[in-house]
C-alpha cells in the first residue's frame, strides 16, 4: 500500500485513510444493537488501497454510510475522519478539493443532470478540475467498453436506468481519486455488463493505487476484495 | 465547464420580469449619471472661463443705516476685524476699503455756459479696483494741480435724461464733452484751503461713488483732514461668483447691504442646486430599488436552479468556482446597463453642447470625468451587491 500519492498538479498527499469512530446515524440509532455490525458504533479504519466490500440487507444504512462519508449528511453521533480530521470540520473549499482530487463516488440514485447529455454529464466531471486527468477521448473509450457509446449524445433523463448507471460509473472514473465509493453500482446491470463495469473500475483503481468501498446486498465476486464487512 | 454550467443554470425567471428589472436599473443609473453631469455643467456655466463676461465681479458693501444706528456714525463703519473676517471667506478674492475724504470739498464750473456749484465728497480705492480705460492718466503727484476724478456712469445718465431735458438752457453732454470740461475743485480744512483743476477721467459702473486717486486722498487727508483717520464706511469686494449663496448669506447675517443686483442670481442658483440634488436623490433611491429588484431577480433565478447548484456542489464544484461562474452570469448585464446609459448621457451632452452654443453659452462637448467616476462607482455597487447575494446563496 502506498504511503503517499502525487496528483497531476504535482501535489503530494499522504496516503489517505478513512476512519469511522463510533459512528451511529441518528435515524438508525433505534435499530442498531439488535445485531452485530462491523461498522456501526465501533472504530474502523479503511486504509489506503484496500478494496472493501460492505454487505447488508435493505434498510440497514448502506446509503446512509456512503452519505456520511461523502459528508452529505451530518445527523450522526461519533465521527468520520479523513486522515485524522473530522469531516464535519472541513471547509466547503477543502471538501470540494477532496471531492475533485481524492474521493470519487457512484451514488445509488446516480445523480445525473437530466437536462445534460450523457457525454456532458461525464465531461462536467472531467473539466471540474483545472487540470483534467483524462483527454476527452477517454470518455468514448470507456463508453465503448461499457456499451453506452450509442447514448453518449442523448439526454441523460431519456436513458434507461442501466445506461445511466454506466454513465455514472464513467463519470466517477474521470477524476483522480484515492478512494472510490460505490453504492450498489451494478444494481441495474445484467451479469455481463456488471462484469465489464467491474473490470474497468478495477483497472482504474489499480492505475491510481486507489482503495474502493462498495456496498451491496449480497455476496459478489466482482473484485478481489481485501476486506469484507457486514453492516 | 462554463458552457456546461450555463446549460444547467438556465434562468427560471420569465423574460418579462427580466426586462422590467433591467429597465428599472437602467432608469436609476441614467438619473444618477444625469444628475452628476448636470451638476458639472451647471458649475461650468457659472464658473467656466468661457462663460464669464468679466474675470470677476465687484460688490460695494455698506452697513445698513437703521433708526438704531442714527446719530452713531461709528456703527456704520467697518472694523479691521470685520474686514479681516471678510478677507478670509472662500468667496472673497480681494477686499478693498473705500477711503472717504476727511475734508470739505466743493466743485464749481469755470464757465457761465454751464454754471454749477455743489458741495461734494470724494472717495478713493486702491488702483486694483479701478476699471478705467487708459489707466495711465489715473494718478496724482504732490504739486500737481490737475486732479482726475471718476464719476458713476448713472450721474451722466441722470444729467442727460433728467436735468438737461427739463431745465431750459442746459445742454446734453457726451462723455467726451464732460471729460473736456475743467472743474474747479476746492478743498478746505484745518483752516486752510486749496484749489485744483478737476476733470472727469471716466465713468464707472463698478463703484457707486466719486473717486479720486488714492495718492491725492492720502495727501489731502494728511494736510486738510479735520480729525485722525476714521474707519471706512464702505468696502469693495472682488469675487468670482456674486451669486454664491454663501456670500449672500454672509452679508444677510450681518445686515450688510450691497448695491449690486448680481447677488439676486443666488436664489436661482439655490433653486437649481436643489433640483439637481433632487434628481440625484431620485436616482439614488431608484438605484436602491433597482439593486433590490435585481438582487431579488438573482435570488429567484438561483432559487429556481437550487437543486442543480446543490448537485454541482455534491459532485465537487468549489464555492469559488460557483461564485465565479454565477458572477459571470449577472455582472456583464449590469455593466452593459451602465455602459448604455453612459452612452445616452454622452449623446445628451453633445446635443446640449451644440444647443447652448447657439445661445452663446458653453458646456463641454464631452462628459466630465466625475460622471465617468460615478459610472465606475455604480458598477462597483452592482458588483458588491451581486457578490453578496451570490455568496449568501452558496453558503446557504
Amino acid at each position: 500500500m502506498p504511503n503517499s500519492l502525487t496528483n497531476r498538479s504535482g501535489t503530494t498527499y499522504p496516503a489517505m485513510n478513512i476512519a469511522l469512530h463510533n459512528l451511529v446515524p441518528l435515524p438508525l440509532s433505534d435499530k442498531l444493537g439488535t445485531g452485530p455490525s462491523d461498522v456501526w458504533a465501533t472504530n474502523v479504519v479503511f486504509a489506503t488501497g484496500q478494496w472493501v466490500k460492505l454487505r447488508a440487507p435493505s434498510g440497514t444504512g448502506k446509503t446512509t454510510l456512503i452519505h456520511c462519508i461523502w459528508q452529505l449528511r451530518s445527523d450522526y453521533t461519533g465521527a468520520v475522519h479523513f486522515d485524522g480530521q473530522d469531516v464535519r470540520s472541513l471547509s466547503a473549499t477543502t471538501l470540494s478539493a477532496y471531492r475533485q482530487q481524492r474521493l470519487s463516488v457512484v451514488f445509488q440514485d446516480l445523480r445525473l443532470f437530466g437536462q445534460l447529455t450523457a457525454r456532458e454529464n461525464i465531461e462536467l466531471k472531467r473539466v471540474m478540475s483545472a487540470r483534467p486527468l483524462y483527454e476527452p477521448a477517454a470518455i468514448d473509450d470507456m463508453a465503448a467498453r461499457l456499451g453506452v457509446s450509442h447514448v453518449l449524445d442523448q439526454q441523460a433523463a431519456t436513458c434507461s436506468y442501466g445506461e445511466q448507471q454506466r454513465i455514472a460509473i464513467i463519470r466517477a472514473l474521470m477524476q483522480p481519486f484515492e478512494w472510490l465509493l460505490m453504492d450498489e453500482p451494478f444494481s441495474h446491470l445484467d451479469a455481463d455488463n456488471a462484469r465489464k463495469a467491474a473490470a474497468l473500475i478495477a483497472e482504474e483503481c489499480t492505475k491510481r493505487q486507489a482503495g474502493l468501498l462498495l456496498t451491496d446486498l449480497d455476496h459478489d465476486d466482482h473484485f478481489t476484495y481485501t476486506r469484507q464487512l457486514n453492516l | 465547464m462554463n458552457t456546461l454550467l450555463q446549460k444547467i443554470i438556465r434562468s427560471g425567471v420569465g423574460r418579462f420580469r427580466y426586462i422590467v428589472a433591467m429597465l428599472g436599473m437602467g432608469t436609476a443609473v441614467f438619473f444618477i449619471l444625469l444628475a452628476v453631469q448636470t451638476h458639472t455643467n451647471f458649475n461650468e456655466l457659472l464658473h467656466g472661463k468661457r462663460n464669464e463676461n468679466e474675470a470677476a465681479d465687484f460688490l460695494v458693501i455698506n452697513k445698513q443705516v437703521t433708526s438704531q444706528t442714527l446719530g452713531k456714525k461709528e456703527l456704520s463703519t467697518f472694523s479691521p476685524a470685520e474686514i479681516d473676517s471678510l478677507k478670509k471667506q472662500a468667496f472673497a478674492r480681494e477686499v478693498g476699503v473705500l477711503n472717504a475724504s476727511n475734508f470739505s470739498v466743493s466743485v464749481e464750473s469755470y464757465t457761465d455756459a454751464l454754471p454749477f456749484y455743489s458741495d461734494a465728497f470724494f472717495e478713493s480705492v486702491p488702483d486694483a479696483f479701478i476699471d478705467l480705460k487708459g489707466k495711465e492718466n489715473w494718478g496724482w503727484q504732490p504739486g500737481q494741480r490737475d486732479l482726475p476724478v471718476i464719476i458713476p456712469s448713472f450721474f451722466l445718465d441722470l444729467y442727460n435724461t433728467g436735468m438737461a431735458m427739463t431745465q431750459a438752457g442746459l445742454p446734453q453732454l457726451s462723455l467726451d464733452a464732460v471729460m473736456a470740461i475743467p472743474i474747479k475743485v476746492s478743498i478746505r480744512g484745518n483752516g486752510r484751503s486749496q484749489d485744483f483743476v478737476g476733470h472727469v477721467a471716466g465713468t464707472t459702473d463698478r463703484l457707486n461713488s466719486i473717486l479720486i486717486p488714492q495718492g491725492f486722498m492720502d495727501w489731502a487727508n494728511a494736510n486738510y483732514g479735520y480729525r485722525s483717520a476714521q474707519q471706512p464706511a464702505r468696502i469693495v469686494l472682488k469675487t468670482l461668483d456674486p451669486s454664491n449663496p454663501a456670500l449672500v448669506k454672509y452679508l444677510d447675517d450681518r445686515n450688510w447691504n450691497t448695491n449690486s443686483d448680481k447677488t439676486r442670481l443666488s436664489k436661482v442658483r439655490t433653486i437649481v442646486n436643489w433640483i439637481v440634488g433632487i434628481v440625484g436623490g431620485i436616482g439614488l433611491v431608484m438605484l436602491l430599488f433597482g439593486l433590490m429588484v435585481f438582487s431579488l431577480f438573482i435570488q429567484v433565478t438561483l432559487a429556481s436552479c437550487r437543486p442543480d447548484v446543490e448537485l454541482l456542489q455534491t459532485l465537487g464544484a468549489s464555492p469559488a468556482q460557483l461564485q465565479r461562474f454565477l458572477m459571470r452570469q449577472f455582472m456583464p448585464v449590469n455593466a452593459a446597463i451602465v455602459a448604455v446609459m453612459l452612452v445616452v448621457v454622452v449623446v445628451l451632452q453633445l446635443v446640449l453642447h451644440y444647443t447652448l452654443q447657439r445661445a452663446g453659452m458653453f458646456v463641454p462637448l464631452y462628459i466630465s470625468w466625475v460622471t465617468l467616476l460615478a459610472a465606475a462607482a455604480t458598477v462597483t455597487v452592482f458588483w458588491v451587491s451581486n457578490r453578496r447575494t451570490i455568496v449568501r446563496f452558496i453558503r446557504s
